[in-house]
This record gives C-alpha cells, structure tokens and sequence, in this order.
C-alpha cells in the first residue's frame, strides 16, 4: 500500500506545501496521536498479550503466580485441533452466523427494494419499526424472545396449541439443537436485518433516476436493469452490509449465552465465543481460551482481508 | 439525507423499482402496501409484547395470561424493578458509562479523522487501512487480555482497575475509535477546501481552523457517529459481567436485567419492565439522530 | 486534562506489560495485610429457590452485626449458582475486586484453596467458643493439609419427596427399590398425564449420583495420588442407565427434564406439576409451605438397589470463608462467627430448613422435626462425596459429568458412548493437573 500511487476522491486534502505554522510535518501526527495511542493501548497490545497468553499454560494457579509458567508453544492449539468438541463448536459457528448473514442479507435487501415501492407512509411506518428493532439491545432482545417462546408462559406455544397442535404444549424450543438454534437467529435477524435494509435502501435512492429511465426508453426489461444497472452500482454496498453481517454474526455473545443458558443441553449450542468464555473464566483454562480467541480473529482477518482485495480490485481509493 | 425524510421524499425523485407490471397502477402497489404493513406489524410486535407484559399485573402473567391487551395496566413491575432492585443506579451507571465513552471516543475519532482527510503524507493509507482492520477485530476474543490489563491498570490507577465503572469506559472507548474515524472520514472530507483557505487567510492557526469551523460544521454528523459508540456500549454485556466482579453499586444494566432470571421462576414482569427502561434511551438517540445516520453510513460505506 | 491521563494511563500499562514478555502472573496469591474495622464488607452469598426467608434472614444478621461494629456497612449479593465458578475465579484474579466473605459448596472447596483465593480460618474456629461444638465429621470436610479453610454452614443431603394423595388414588406404595421408583414413577405419569413420574434433571448431579453409588458405581478412584475415571466400569454403568431411564417420555421427557437442574427439579414438585423429585433437606420448608401440595406429600430415604437398603446420598454441604484478599479481615472472621454461628444456623433452619453444622444443635432439631428422620436416616446410612482436588471443579465448569447424563437422555450418545467420552474428557483434566 504504498501512498503515492493513491489519488484522493473525495475530499479536499491539504497540498503538501501549505502546513500549519506550528508543528510543521508533524501536524497530522499531533491530531492522530491520542486516537492511535488509545488503539494501540487497548486493541494492539492486547492482541499481543492474546496471542502470548495462548502459547503458555495459563490456568488459575499460573495466573495467581502459585505455579511456575510453561511455555508449551502451539499446544494449546494442538489440544484444540485434536477435540472433536472444538471442530464441533467451530462447525455451529460457521452454519449459526453463515445462516444468520444470508437471512440478515435476504431480508434486510427484500426490504429495501420492497420500501422503495411503498406508498410514503406505509414506509415510514417500516421503517420506524425496523428502527425499534435495530435499537433494541442484545440483552432485552433475547429476553423478549425467550419469553414469546417459553415453554408454558409463552405466547407461540399457547397459539399453537390454541389451534389444535398440542404437541407444542410445555413444547422446549431450546431443547433440540436445531429449533435452539432456529430460535437464536430469528432474535440475530430480528434486530440486525435494519441495518442492511437501511443501507441498501440508501443505495438504491443514490442510483439517479435519469440511468434507469434512460435504460427502460431503450427497452430493458426490468430484470435487465436490476442485473444490469442496479446489482453493479449497489456492489460496494453490498459487500459492505455482508462483510458488517459476517463479522457481526460470527462474534455473537450475549444471545447464545442467555437464550440457550450458555450453550443449550449438553453444550449443543456452544458457538465459538461462549466456547472461549467457558473455557478460560469458568474452567480457568486461559491458555487454551486465549488459542480459540486467535483461532477467531484469524479467520475475521481473512473475511476483512478479503474485503480489502475486493476493495483494491474495484479500484476504489482509501 | 434522514431516513424518515428520505422516505418521505417526494415520489417523483423517488427511485422506484418498477413492479414486474408497473403499468397496472394501483391494485399492484396496494398489495406491495398491505406486505408493508404486515411486515411492520411482525417486526414491531416483539417490542409490543415487551411494553405489554411489562404492564400486565404479575397475577395475569404468572397465571399466563396470553391476551394481546390488558384491561388492568400497571406499574408494579416497574416499581419493583425501580425501586426495590436499585435499577435506578444501574441505569445511572449505564448512562454514565456511554456517555463518557461517547464524548472521549467521538473527540479523539473526529481529531484523527481530521488528520486522515484533510492532509497528506506518509503512511496515511497505511493507517487508514490500520484503522478498517481494526474495526474488524473481533474484540469479544480480547476479554482475556483486558481482563488482565485492567487488573494491572487499577493497581496503578484505581480508577480504571475492574469492578470499576473506568474499566468499562476504558475499553469502550478503544472499540468505538476505528469505526467512529471511518464513519466521521466522509463528513470531515465533505467540507470544502476553500473554507478552510479562508480561514487560514483570516489568520486562524491550524488548531483553531478545525475546533471553531470545522468541528461545528461537521457536528451533526459527529453526533449521528455517536450513536453507533452509544448503542455498542450501552448493550454491552460481556464486558461487564467479566470486569464488574463484586462491586453490585457498578453494575450496568444488561446484567441488572440477567438477575430476574431465576433458576426456575423468570420474573417476566420484571425482565420485561427492566427491558423497556434498557431500550427507551437507545430508541430515543436513535431517532433523535436518524436524521444524519443514513449519510454517515453512506459516506463509511463508500470509502 | 482527563484525556491525557487516560492516555497516560494505558501507555502505562501498556508499557508495564510489554517489559516482560511472559503473560502476567501477579494476583491473587498474596494474602492481604490490611485490617480495616470500618467499610462496607462484601458478601456473596448464593440465590435460592425460595430466597425471601433466606434474605430475611440474613438481613436480620446485618442488623446486629451493624449493631455491633459501628462503621460497618455489610453488603450482600445472591450470585446465582450457576455461574459461581466464573464469579470466583475472577475475584481470585483480582483481590481488590473480590468480596470479603462467600458462602461456598463443599465441592468448590478443594479448587478454590488451590487457586490460592480462600483465607486459612483454623485460628478463628479454634478460637471461638462455638467453634467446639461443630461435628467433627463435618468440620473435617472444610479440612486441607490440617488447615480450615471455611466454617460449615449447613449440611444437605437428598431424600426422596413423594405426593401421598396421589399414590393412595394409584393404588400404589412408597417405592423401596430404585427399581420401584422407575415403576411407580411410571405408573404415577400414567394415571396423572399432566404430571412428571418423577422430576429429575440432566443437569441436576445430585440426584444422579445416588444412583451411581447405589449400583456400586462411582466417579473417578485416587491411585498413587492421581484420579481416574470410573464412569466406564460396568457397575457405574448400570446406575447412569438406572437414572437415564428416568428421562424418558413416560416419567420425565427429556424434551422438559433434560435442562433441569437440581432447583428445577424441586420447582416442578412444588408447583404440583411432579409426583415424585429428590429434594434436600434445605427444600423442605419450601416444599411444606406450597400450596399445591401442603399436606399432600411424605419424604422417605431414596432407597438402594434392594429392599430396606438406602442408597448412599451425595454429603452436600455450603461453608462461609474468608477471602485471603480480604482488607477487613477480623470483622469478615466477625461475621462468618455471626452468620455461621448458632443463633443464626437456627434461624436459617427456621426458616430454610438447612440442617445445622453443631452437633448439639443438630441433635436438637432433629429431635424437635420428626420431618427430618428420612434425611437424619440418610446420613446415618453412610454419604459419598465427588472427587476432593481442585480439578473437580473444572470438571463441573465444563459440564463433563452432567453433559454425559444429557447426551443419553436425548437420544445422542449410548450409556456406552457417554460413558466413555465422559470418561475421555475427565480423565484428561486430572491429567493436566500436575
């Protein structure tokens, strides 16, 4: 990435010959420092001390200075590699947060092109309530949620059973692995459907009109002009919304935790992050936690990474 | 560009996608209509049914009453929560938290995003690419670590060490930086060069220039940017069942909230009247700032 | 400025870390040497299914201890059991953050010594004049290397809770076999449809291990100073297949049972929705005081394998320490000696029914509530208990003993396959334990 070769886009950035009077080439340093300092002090360093604590053997009697530090290397990594519980745990993350992000994607665009043909008010209405869910936390999410599903107080379980389907009375959503799971996404698609929708929305709103009438005058059909006209200019956004969703989506904490009590019957429902938080606060197996924690950020380094080629190949500047 | 006022927007700039018959006129577009409408009502009815138990007796909830009204609304669950569970406090504490990792984040976000548009030199593209990875780093892996750092940083500073609200506000303040500096990027860049020429022949220093005319320019946008910091802190939830270990008077209330889950008897009332306090603030910043949200999202967007 | 010093701060520590380029290991080991008499002394003690007459309790103790020690504030939290472990380990991670006193269980004892977090109280108990009067047996139990780390606050041991009403309309007997209890458990479900035969839980160990006893089965043997996993023998065998029948659709679907814990189980008891659970003594009180089955339900020893024998009942039982960390140490020894003392291990009985620590006082309650003869019986006919070392609680953070019981009931492993995964994954822990 070398700076040279970058032209600006947008914005204005000061030439090069006119610099403030007082700190001279250092001027943009003076107003980076703090931010940076802050970035290194609590993302830099502590990716550091993550990737160092997953070398040792760091459990409770290590970190309390009572036993002496091992360093063991990648063996934490090869005791992982070798459970058949991690690549299950690793395996419900990928299928959790990949259904999670196509949903998410599927809905949220439905939406979007659904709302730009709603009568004004119709849309203002989606598009307040979709507000309501975007803003609604985690926490209170899930708890909601919980509580339309519960076994005997909730509201889907008396429905159904008020419709003749008994079988749903007491009925566990949280017990069979899949329906547990079923049950965290549509909270995960719930609330994080907005954003994208929101976003493409804008996305459509920015392709002038002149393009497309000019291109139904010549014709084109209406799938001609959404393959041809509209996907093209809304790609950077979408990748933007599904790299957001993925990353988002891989990282869930707070719902698996609460919704299915920390990982469902048997630990069935354990994604990667509640998996680490096990391991390393509750069993005080740092070491081991701290392996899964690099284990994940590796692989949302590769999805960004991916990003920034895709970037790069569009030919879009920094 | 709001996104209330864009979709309100006069339907003749609208881009529109044309229904696969758009000749057909309004039957067509009732129909894309009523989907709209069922579809508001299917995402708005978990919020419904949040603010609805929240006010339904105990009694009726306990009794699981499933009635989509009810004809005796009250407060109880919320006096419970409020004054007999201290939810008072815990709400101060959230808000607390937010807001100072609102204003530390969004002053050192705006200064670095001022660097990044408005000069050019070495490294920049480096840094801003720096800044994007680390918007993806997956900061739920970092617990470990910072559990650590804090626990040494309170040695030095009590303010910051666990237990207290600091460390919270600490380590907000570190994941709220890089996305808050890619989404402030556009509207730093958005304010034309010439103002700044005149305010450099009118004698202003380069600090002045950006704290008395490009920061009140760029405000509005500063303050939709916040919401993002505001939202990711105030819904935390990892961080402060770790870091707040025994200190009960600095519980925030995500955690508040997780107490009504019994082992076997959820207080419901309860969960949801705590919910309902939890979700207002957001919903109201949200839609005190949608007006900026949707351009600021755009301009983060395009890069 | 603040954010210059906020800066400062994280460099700071940034740098303190990067110095040394191993993990840090300060902490938790150091044993504080503060003594102040006045604060506020933080207390955690667990929530419980029927927590108001515990709190009332407890209130009660604050009062006079306050009373007593003026500017002294004590501040009390119910931490749910379920997440303990994580609640514990971090307060040993960091002192300051850690409460000074902590109900604890005695299983959790071995693993929190370990962790170099619980404060030696044999002085204190050697030095009060109640502390003579603790049984022995159970004094012993807070016991390692000679040294106590807790005063035993109350015992818990587990009996068989039954609702007469409804086995006198089946036509049926007190069960007196485990064999009997799956019958009648079954018979009972048959003839009330909307009932559990008997509320048991995949989760909840307690109840399990009677019957991993009562078969000859157990937990993990100590040899040449080491454990191993005994949950593949045939004889632990049989008593997983004896309690995993149990969760089965005609006495207690997994679809319900299989993510109950110990208090879920005694809930469903209480709210009239099973006919049978295993419930401790500490329930008792509860269970008499719920209107669905007030007057409607006895309690017998949960019976062994044949007639007249009792199976051998996990010896349960919470102490109160002191954290080593502690800056407030002679008034937390002050309030353990208060909370855990005599007056109030009444009261507690009172009002939870928990069995008291003293042997004079628990041969006077016993002797005033005929109620507790099955739980007396119980413990009388000879308790087990898991694992005593530190690894046993890892073991339980990660599920291991409970995930075997949950995976048969529903349906994903074989008694064989659990068995010998579980058996896998502990084995594994008490290896690394070196």
């Amino acid at each position: 990435m070398s700076s040279s070769t970058v032209s600006l886009r947008q914005g204005a950035p000061r030439p090069a010959g006119r610099r403030g009077p007082r700190f001279g080439a250092f001027e943009p340093w003076f107003y980076l420092a703090p931010a940076f300092i802050v970035l290194i002090g609590l993302l830099g360093y502590p990716i550091f001390q993550l990737v160092n604590i997953s070398l040792y053997d760091y459990r409770q009697a290590q970190v309390s200075g009572a036993a002496p530090l091992e360093f063991t290397g990648l063996g934490n990594y090869q005791q992982l590699l070798s459970d058949p519980q991690f690549w299950a745990v690793l395996g419900n993350t990928v299928l959790f947060a990949g259904f999670c992000v196509v949903i998410t994607i599927l809905v949220g665009g439905w939406l979007a092109v659904l709302a730009t043909r709603l009568r004004p008010w119709v849309r203002t209405l989606l598009f307040v309530v979709s507000m309501g869910a975007w803003a609604t936390p985690a926490v209170t999410g899930s708890a909601v949620w919980l509580f339309l599903f519960d076994p005997t107080l909730g509201l889907v379980n008396k429905t159904l059973v008020a419709l003749g389907l008994h079988a749903f009375d007491g009925y566990s959503w949280t017990y069979d692995k899949w329906s547990a799971f079923g049950l965290v996404a549509s909270e995960v698609v719930w609330c994080s459907f907005p954003f994208v929708m929101v976003t493409v929305y804008a996305g459509i709103q920015a392709i002038p009109t002149e393009v497309i009438e000019a291109a139904r005058l010549d014709g084109a059909s209406m799938g001609q002009i959404a393959r041809t006209i509209m996907l093209p200019m809304l790609r950077p956004i979408m990748m933007i919304v599904i790299i957001q969703s993925i990353i988002w989506d891989f990282k869930i904490f707070s719902q698996i935790y609460i919704m299915t009590s920390g990982g469902g019957v048997a630990g069935q429902n354990l994604v990667i992050n509640v998996y680490s938080y096990q391991q390393a606060f509750a069993a005080s197996l740092y070491g081991l936690g701290s392996a899964l924690g690099v284990i994940m950020t590796v692989i949302l380094m590769a999805v960004t990474l991916v990003y920034l080629r895709l970037i790069k190949k569009d030919g879009e500047a920094l | 560009m709001s996104i209330l006022s864009a979709v309100r927007r006069d339907s003749r700039r609208e881009t529109t996608i044309p229904a696969p018959a758009a000749g057909k006129g309004t039957r067509k577009r009732w129909g894309a209509d009523a989907v709209g409408i069922l579809l508001a009502v299917v995402v708005a009815f978990p919020l419904f049914w949040m603010v609805l138990s929240a006010l339904k007796p105990k009694t009726a909830l306990d009794a699981g009453d499933s009635l989509p009204f009810t004809l005796q609304p009250s407060f109880d669950s919320f006096v419970r929560v409020l004054a007999v569970n201290g939810f008072a406090r815990y709400f101060m504490n959230s808000v607390v938290v937010a807001l100072a990792v609102v204003l530390v984040s969004t002053l050192l976000a705006f200064l670095a995003s001022v660097a990044l548009t408005r000069y050019r030199f070495k490294m920049r593209t480096t840094l801003l690419v720096t800044v994007l990875v680390a918007q993806m780093v997956p900061v739920e892996a970092l617990t470990i670590p910072l559990f650590f750092l804090m626990r040494q940083a309170g040695q030095s500073i009590p303010l910051v060490g666990l237990n207290q609200l600091g460390s919270l506000v600490v380590v907000h303040v570190g994941f709220a930086i890089p996305f808050a500096v890619w989404m402030l990027r556009g509207f730093v860049a958005a304010v034309p060069v010439e103002i700044e020429e005149a305010a450099r022949l009118d004698g202003a220093s380069s600090f002045r220039f950006v704290r008395s005319v490009l920061f009140p320019l760029v405000a509005p946008g500063v303050v939709a940017c916040s919401v993002f910091s505001f939202i990711s802190t105030w819904n935390d939830f990892l961080f402060a069942k770790t870091f707040i270990i025994s200190a009960q008077e600095n519980q925030t209330l995500p955690l508040a909230i997780l107490t009504f889950f019994k082992p076997d008897e959820n207080d419901w009332g309860a969960i949801m009247a705590g919910s309902v306090i939890m979700t207002i603030p957001v919903l109201v910043f949200f839609i005190a700032v949608q007006r900026k949200l949707v351009s600021g999202l755009a301009g983060a967007v395009k890069g | 400025m603040k954010i210059s010093r906020l800066a400062a701060a994280v460099l700071a520590s940034a740098a303190l870390g990067l110095t040394a380029c191993a993990p840090p290991t300060a902490g938790g080991g150091s044993a504080s040497t503060k003594d102040e008499t006045g604060g506020t002394l933080r207390v955690w003690l667990f929530s419980e299914v029927n927590q108001d007459p515990k709190s009332a309790v407890v209130n009660d103790a604050i009062k006079d201890f306050e009373a007593a020690h003026s500017g002294a504030k004590v501040d009390v939290q119910y931490i749910p059991t379920d997440s303990r472990a994580e609640r514990f380990k971090a307060a040993f991670n960091d002192p300051s953050s850690a409460p000074d006193v902590a109900e604890f269980g005695n299983t959790d004892l071995a693993n929190y010594v370990a962790a170099g977090g619980l404060a030696d109280v044999s002085d204190v108990v050697k030095g009060w004049d109640e502390g003579k009067d603790l049984d022995p047996k159970i004094l012993k139990t807070t016991e390692i290397d000679g040294k106590n780390y807790g005063v035993p606050w109350f015992v818990g041991v587990r009996a068989l809770y039954y609702r007469t009403d409804l086995l006198q309309a089946a036509g049926l007997k007190a069960p007196t076999t485990l064999q009997e209890v799956e019958t009648t458990a079954r018979a009972l479900r048959a003839k009330n449809p909307g009932t559990l035969g008997i509320a048991v839980g995949g989760k909840s160990q307690f109840s399990a291990m009677p019957y991993l006893w009562a078969y000859g089965g157990g937990i993990a043997d100590q040899q040449n100073g080491k454990f191993a996993s005994q949950l593949s023998s045939e004889k632990s065998k049989a008593g997983i297949t004896a309690y995993t029948n149990l969760l089965n659709d005609d006495i207690c679907p997994p679809q319900t049972c299989a993510e109950f814990g110990g208090n879920a189980t005694v809930q469903q008891f209480i709210a009239g929705k099973a006919d049978m659970a295993i419930g401790g003594d500490f329930n008792y009180k509860a269970v008499a005081a719920a209107p669905a089955v007030k007057g409607k339900f006895a309690v017998i020893p949960v019976p062994g394998t044949t007639a007249g024998s009792i199976a051998p009942a996990f010896a349960g039982g919470n102490n109160l320490g002191v954290f080593k960390s502690s800056t407030h140490r002679t008034l937390a020894d002050d309030f353990v000696k208060l909370l855990a003392g005599k007056k109030y291990q009444q009261k507690m009985f009172q009002a939870m029914g928990n069995l008291p620590t003293f042997a004079d006082v628990q041969k006077q309650v016993a002797g005033d509530n005929a109620y507790l003869k099955p739980f007396v019986d119980t413990i009388a006919a000879g308790t087990d208990f898991v694992p005593v070392t530190e690894q046993w609680a890892t073991i339980d953070a990660q599920g291991i003993f409970t995930g075997m019981y949950q995976k048969v009931a529903s349906g994903k492993s074989t008694v064989d396959q659990a068995a010998a995964d579980a058996t896998t994954a502990m084995d594994k822990v008490f290896g690394s334990g070196k």
